[in-house]
């Protein structure tokens, strides 16, 4: 196969799914009870696009149909997209990093890290007269994060982090810091309700405050993932491989985890505990397109960024005038669609 | 000229030192092999000059630079290194595997170019790989994917390839294959190439220098010649073998002697009459099962005169091609008074061995057991016109036992003595 050929078809890929992905969010963003239509949400989305948007002409509707779309829908519709490929994209590094296609952003205890925070912070109302809403997710945040941090110090001897002994700190920090939780929540009492919604995980209620938090984090993420996309392959080949390739491993494992945690505590900090994405979409489009990383993360995050916007779209509509929580239709829709794949192509 | 230099290194694992003291340097087209029982740092050495394992004392030196100085890209540059095995969890085609190789040299954000794919193009055909490209890393064999691994380390054109045991877990059409190949590397491109082994008769044949460890030190050092005697082997493996010349490429060929237990080991000194190869399985028999064994009369160059040679038997012999000289007997009668016991195997006679035959009738005149193995008759090699018969039978009539097979006669021997 030529080179450029390769590269080519990474990047039709890619613009595919970049297309698909705008159109997911065109979609999306119709749903709800005022009647906007597809034309005029993407109208009204080209417009606000710099230089662009003075080309596409007004269409003759209500002005308070671009306050629904702005005010009240795209915030959400953009938070399911970054979480989606924050997700996605933290799956991706964490399994490859562990080599280990069973891996996913909460393997390292950031998800029970998170979980207990938020449960703190709701619990308690830790810091929210000083923080109000931010409260929460900056509880989780840092829950999440001090326990990977943990984790990875647990298991480091001088220089070198082991990564299967990574995994089982990670498990098993995972297993103490969730009966912490649950404790607390038996003792915190009448606020159950609302830490079960929260661990659930969703986008109920949050605006462009939570993507305005979010957005630093995965964008800086992204960067740097895929700066070293290149090295993650060669490292699927083992860390001792990998360095007589010219890789300095215990280097890249430290990055990569610190841009892989970022983005899943910043994800989950905004958004609670939303699970499956980070498993199945990286090891779904691995079986479809194979596991070189330069393609595969980028890939991997927009279909991991299509998947949860159409999954939240449809927890909105769902039982409305309820709402489901996100994670019920991620595992959902996402278990059985991955035994298809797997019963389809056997992986190795 | 050299391309690596160990200077008195000391390497540990935590506080269990596995080297001490190493010196050592490879030239520049040198293929060396790195042998030694298990536990005996062989592996240590490789992981020492690979950059993965610094050492806590010494300096090695790649290129008169200090290799611990170097950088991992650097170091990849110029040093590849083949595991035993790879395993890959993740279903990469080998063209994508062999491409890695060129990790070393490509920037960030950048897909490999033209001239990667060229390079790479090449090394899948020096190995024979090509193919292979298109089909996954994780379904296909052992043996082709270590081929696929040596690909992937000549992509990244290294001065130096590093190997650890390459060969030990494949079948012996794919060790001889990978082999030959790096045999071809080393000569037609000058690639310098630094083995584990754990195949001594391998090692011997492929390497152009040895080393031999024992508990973290070298123990020898040199060509395989020297390196591999069975001497040395006894010491440094404990293990009784024997070393012959390969019939074909003269290197030395290693092959292991059954070892009998002590307790049970016969003690006794034979001699053994023989010659024209005859006796060659007999003398390497005797010596198995623990006896003291010498030899006669023998003329030099035949295979039973190579044969007691290597195993270390003394022996009366004869110029090639000759009469039993009056000095030879009397040697070969030496021998036989210090014997417990005498042993014939079916050798033909002709005029120039008559004396073997007086020899052991003196032997039976002394009393001493006179053991004949009679796996033909003697009308059929008797080639003096029947004098050789009927020294022959007045030798049985004396009293030598007759024994059609010679596992026989060892069952017997150590009643008899």
């Amino acid at each position: 196969m030529n080179a450029y050929d390769k590269v080519w078809r990474w990047k039709a890929l890619v613009g595919i799914l970049v297309l698909v992905l705008g159109l997911t969010v065109v979609f999306c963003t119709t749903i709800g009870p005022a009647p906007v239509g597809f034309v005029e949400v993407l109208t009204i989305l080209l417009r606000k696009l710099p230089w662009l948007g003075d080309f596409v002409p007004r269409g003759d509707w209500p002005e308070s149909y671009e306050t629904i779309v702005f005010q009240m829908r795209l915030a959400r519709v953009i938070l399911a997209v970054l979480v989606g490929a924050g997700l996605a994209a933290s799956g991706v590094v964490l399994q490859g990093l562990l080599q280990n296609p069973m891996a996913d952003p909460y393997i390292l205890g950031i998800s029970s890290g998170a979980a207990l925070g938020a449960t703190v912070a709701m619990l308690f109302n830790i810091g929210s007269q000083v923080l109000g809403m931010y409260a929460v997710p900056l509880c989780a945040f840092l829950g999440g994060v001090i326990t990977t941090f943990s984790v990875y110090n647990l298991s480091r001897t001088g220089n070198r982090v082991s990564m299967p002994t990574l995994l089982l700190a990670g498990i098993a920090m995972g297993a103490l810091l969730s009966s912490v939780t649950s404790y607390v929540m038996i003792m915190g009492g009448r606020d159950i309700h609302q830490v079960v919604f929260w661990i659930m995980g969703g986008f109920s209620g949050r605006g462009w405050e939570h993507v305005r938090v979010l957005l630093p984090y995965v964008i800086t993420g992204f960067v740097v993932i895929y700066f070293y996309a290149q090295k993650l392959n060669v490292i699927l080949m083992g860390e001792e491989q990998a360095q007589h390739l010219g890789v300095d491993v215990e280097r890249l494992k430290q990055i990569m985890l610190g841009a892989a945690t970022l983005s899943a505590a910043a994800a989950v900090a905004v958004s609670g505990i939303i699970g499956f994405v980070g498993l199945i979409i990286p090891h779904a489009v691995r079986l479809l397109i194979g596991p070189d990383h330069r393609v595969l993360f980028p890939a991997s995050a927009l279909v991991g960024a299509i998947f949860l916007t159409l999954a939240d779209a449809l927890a909105r509509v769902a039982a409305a005038p309820q709402e489901i929580p996100v994670g019920i239709i991620t595992a959902l829709c996402g278990g059985p669609f991955f035994i298809y794949l797997l019963r389809k192509r056997p992986y190795h | 000229m050299v391309v690596l230099k160990v200077h008195d290194i000391e390497c540990a694992y935590g506080s269990a030192k596995v080297l001490n003291g190493l010196t050592f340097a490879i030239a520049r087209g040198g293929f060396t092999g790195v042998i030694g029982p298990n536990g005996s740092g062989k592996s240590t050495v490789l992981r020492c000059i690979s950059r993965v394992l610094k050492p806590v004392r010494g300096s090695v030196l790649l290129d008169e630079h200090n290799l611990y100085g170097l950088s991992t890209l650097e170091t990849a540059r110029k040093m590849a290194v083949v595991p035993q095995e790879t395993a890959v969890n993740f279903s990469f085609t080998v063209e994508e595997v062999v491409l890695m190789g060129r990790s070393p040299y490509l920037g960030r954000f950048q897909a490999e170019g033209k001239k990667d794919y060229e390079i790479v193009a090449r090394a899948m055909e020096l190995t024979d790989t090509g193919y292979l490209a298109d089909r996954l890393i994780t379904a296909i064999s052992g043996g082709e994917r270590q081929k696929v691994i040596i690909a992937r380390a000549l992509a990244q054109e290294p001065e130096i390839i590093l190997l650890d045991e390459p060969t030990s877990h494949l079948d012996i059409n794919h060790q001889i294959e990978i082999l030959n190949l790096l045999q071809r590397l080393n000569r037609e491109a000058g690639l310098t190439v630094v083995s584990v082994f754990h195949d001594l008769n391998l090692a011997a044949q492929y390497c152009k220098d040895l080393i031999l460890m024992q508990r973290g030190k070298i123990f020898s050092l040199g060509k395989p010649g020297a390196v591999l005697t069975a001497g040395i082997i006894k010491k440094v493996y404990g293990a009784d073998v024997l070393v012959k010349k390969h019939p074909v490429t003269g290197r030395p060929t290693v092959m292991p002697l059954a070892r009998v237990q002590p307790e049970n080991k016969p003690r006794g000194r034979v001699h053994v009459v023989c010659g024209g190869g005859e006796g060659a399985a007999m003398l390497e028999l005797l010596v198995e099962y623990g006896y003291e064994v010498t030899a006669g009369v023998i003329n030099a160059g035949d295979i039973d005169w190579e044969t007691a040679g290597l195993l270390g038997i003394e022996t009366a012999e004869e110029v090639p091609f000759s009469l039993i000289s009056n000095k030879s007997h009397a040697e070969n009668i030496r021998l036989i008074k210090s014997a417990d016991a005498c042993i014939m195997v079916s050798i033909p006679f002709g005029r120039g061995n008559l004396k073997n035959l007086e020899a052991l009738a003196l032997a039976r005149d002394w009393g001493k057991p006179v053991l004949v193995v009679e796996e033909r008759d003697i009308g059929e090699r008797d080639f003096t016109g029947g004098q050789a018969g009927l020294m022959y039978n007045e030798l049985k009539k004396k009293g030598a036992v007759v024994f059609k097979d010679k596992h026989e006669l060892l069952r017997r021997l150590k009643y008899l003595i």
